[in-house]
């Protein structure tokens, strides 16, 4: 599932108009969830990173965030993967990734501490990853693990079964040791759009995040969605590779949605047999 | 020119794994050593390095007075770093060459060199410091760090034997310990080879090169350390194959000592390292009369390890990028192999080739 799902190449007045409506309902939904002092609703998508909660993630359950929450103490997120986590392309670090994500799940999770710790390294592959991942656990104790990855495994050519062997190996090691995981996927960009090893490894990381039962935030699916649906928003920079502070602040949206249904929603992803 | 001889044989083979481990996802990577063990090339590379200052200690640079013998191993340390910068600063190029003529920009991420295009004022000063390092380029700076400790390593060993290994292997328990690491800067992080845990393989290395002390002590008892390395190597083989990692949540703090981590040289991938070059040892002489051809290559590799690993870390880079381009099939990986090989040869060959007018 997934890939196929509520996927509409907009380009017709009529959709563009359904669409504006639909954002200025959202909008008024937004107001009124900003009051809301129970944390159990998602946390609004701004306008321009608006995306049909099916295309960012399904939701999986985060049981040692749930338990952190609970426990009331520091939830604690180690965010490790590639150039999008490192925030190139950011003009400052209080615009990266993984500061908005802080706040916008701290605004959400009222009177919650969210700490996190940021290990990003641009261009690196899952296998230095999951190297270096085992000792950044032990010292750090997060009880999540944000892994962007995918994009430079793709592009190095790194074979689909062996990249999906060594994420599944260091996904079984992280809970094992009781750490929820979420995989954040790949960009859309429309350079890679008709990239066979790209479309692979996408495939990969659907079919991990599927059977290892784990929260996979869909970011090819929610940027193409915001390219086809507006496309006067940029969220790349001249690049055409690295995000912009639009598509920063977008995957911080995305990222913090995802994990929130996930916390608040029960039992919505179908067991797998 | 140094007849092959086993530090030297040891070290060609484990610059040519680096460089196909070097290459991610190369067909030809299932074939190293690492995939059944649970230590790579990387240990192998440290403690023969800790050999070969052993033996520079003890053979050319022995009569030398203590000044003298700082500033020649100084000396060393500034070309190893200097090495370090030149092959970053052209790896860098590279990667932006290949941008221009590809229109590639995401070429520009590759292994953390982002941040020398877009925070080139700090990252440049991080490059200078070591701080900034390249994904697969990070050898070199512990190397570095391990060189410029050297004096103080030759100096211990003439002046308070005993201290030197004990002092070595508390730096490196209290590494574990606390989780002590160096930094990077300008990206936020640490060192991917940890100088203070890894510095004790280095040592080991010294030591045991040594015709005296615990060097003699295991080669009069090489029979028996052998007897008890095998296990040691069909174990690790085993958890290797198996992909077992242990989960150190089940085990007490400090756990960076039950892992098999490498960035802190877990004691198992240590232990596991060591057991493997004890079943190894000595084995170059029969490998040498089975194979005498590949023997001297590794060997002529193994004399300019400086010069070839400089060479492979470039090669290994250019290999990457021909897989970007070329996509990644059993053919142009076996180019890239081929090619690869055949130029770290050739830089060793030069390299000896420009000093014998001088010698002759």
């Amino acid at each position: 599932m997934g890939i196929g799902m509520a996927r509409k190449a907009t380009g017709g007045l009529a959709e563009r108009t359904a669409l504006a409506l639909a954002f200025a309902i959202f909008a008024s939904a937004f107001s009124s969830a900003e009051e809301a002092p129970a944390p159990a609703m998602a946390p609004p998508l701004s306008a321009s990173c608006y995306v049909p909660a099916s295309d960012i993630a399904a939701p999986a359950s985060l049981p040692n965030v749930a338990a952190a929450l609970q426990e009331r103490r520091t939830v604690r997120i180690l965010a490790i993967g590639s150039s999008s986590t490192s925030g190139v392309g950011a003009p400052s670090n209080g615009k990266s990734y993984s500061s908005q994500l802080e706040q916008i799940l701290e605004h959400a999770l009222k009177g919650v501490d969210i700490e996190i710790i940021n290990r990003g390294v641009t261009g690196e592959v899952a296998e230095t990853t999951a190297e270096r991942v085992k000792s950044e656990v032990v010292i750090n104790r997060p009880d999540l693990v944000l892994w962007q990855l995918g994009t430079n495994d793709a592009l190095a050519r790194i074979d689909p079964g062996d990249f999906e062997a060594t994420v599944r190996s260091t996904i079984g090691w992280l809970k094992e040791n009781r750490i929820d995981v979420v995989l954040v996927g790949q960009q859309y960009t429309t350079r890679f759009a008709r990239d066979a090893n790209y479309s692979a490894i996408r495939d990969s990381l659907q079919r991990i995040a599927a059977e290892e039962n784990i929260l996979y935030v869909r970011r090819y699916d929610a940027m193409r969605f915001i390219a086809k649906a507006h496309a006067n928003l940029e969220l790349m920079s001249r690049d055409n590779f690295h995000l912009n502070d639009l598509g920063y602040q977008c995957m911080a949206e995305h990222v913090a949605h995802a994990v929130i249904v996930s916390l608040f929603v029960k039992g919505v992803r179908p067991t797998k047999d | 020119m140094r007849i092959p001889n086993e530090i030297d044989f040891w070290r060609g083979f484990a610059l040519l794994t680096i460089f196909v481990n070097h290459v991610p996802g190369l067909y030809f990577e299932r074939f190293t050593f690492r995939n059944v063990s649970l230590s790579d090339s990387a240990e192998l590379f440290v403690f023969l390095a800790g050999c070969a200052l052993r033996k520079l200690v003890e053979g050319p640079a022995s009569g030398r007075s203590k000044g003298a013998l700082i500033l020649r191993l100084e000396s060393r340390a500034l070309r190893v770093y200097v090495a370090q910068t030149v092959i970053t600063e052209i790896a860098i190029a590279l990667l932006a060459a290949a941008t221009i003529v590809l229109d590639a920009p995401f070429l520009l991420d590759w292994h953390n060199a982002s941040a020398v295009f877009n925070d080139p004022v700090r990252a440049h000063v991080g490059l200078v410091l070591l701080t900034h390092q390249l994904g697969y380029f990070n050898i070199l700076p512990l190397y570095v760090v391990l060189m410029a400790c050297a004096p103080l390593i030759a100096l211990t060993q003439r002046s308070a034997r005993p201290l030197l290994l004990p002092a070595s292997l508390a730096i490196y328990i209290g590494a574990l310990a606390f989780g002590v690491n160096f930094p990077t800067w300008p990206v936020e992080g640490t060192w991917f080879f940890n100088p203070l845990a890894w510095q004790l393989i280095f040592i080991l290395g010294f030591v045991v090169a040594g015709e005296d002390g615990l060097g003699a002590f295991a080669r009069r008892h090489h029979r028996i350390l052998r007897g008890l390395a095998l296990p040691i190597v069909v174990i690790g083989a085993g958890a290797a194959i198996m992909d077992f990692s242990p989960a150190p949540i089940e085990f007490p703090a400090p756990r960076l000592f039950f892992m098999f981590d490498k960035t802190f040289l877990s004691p198992a991938r240590l232990i596991h390292s060591m057991a493997l070059m004890a079943l190894f040892a000595g084995a170059f002489a029969t490998i040498r009369s089975w194979l005498p051809r590949s023997s001297a290559f590794l060997s002529l590799l193994g004399r300019n390890s400086l010069n070839v690993f400089c060479a492979g870390s470039i090669l290994s880079l250019t290999g990457q990028i021909f897989r970007f381009v070329y996509g990644g099939h059993v053919a142009t990986d076996a180019f890239i192999v081929i090619l690869g090989f055949f130029l770290m040869g050739l830089v060793a060959w030069a390299s000896e080739w420009r000093e014998k007018p001088l010698a002759d």
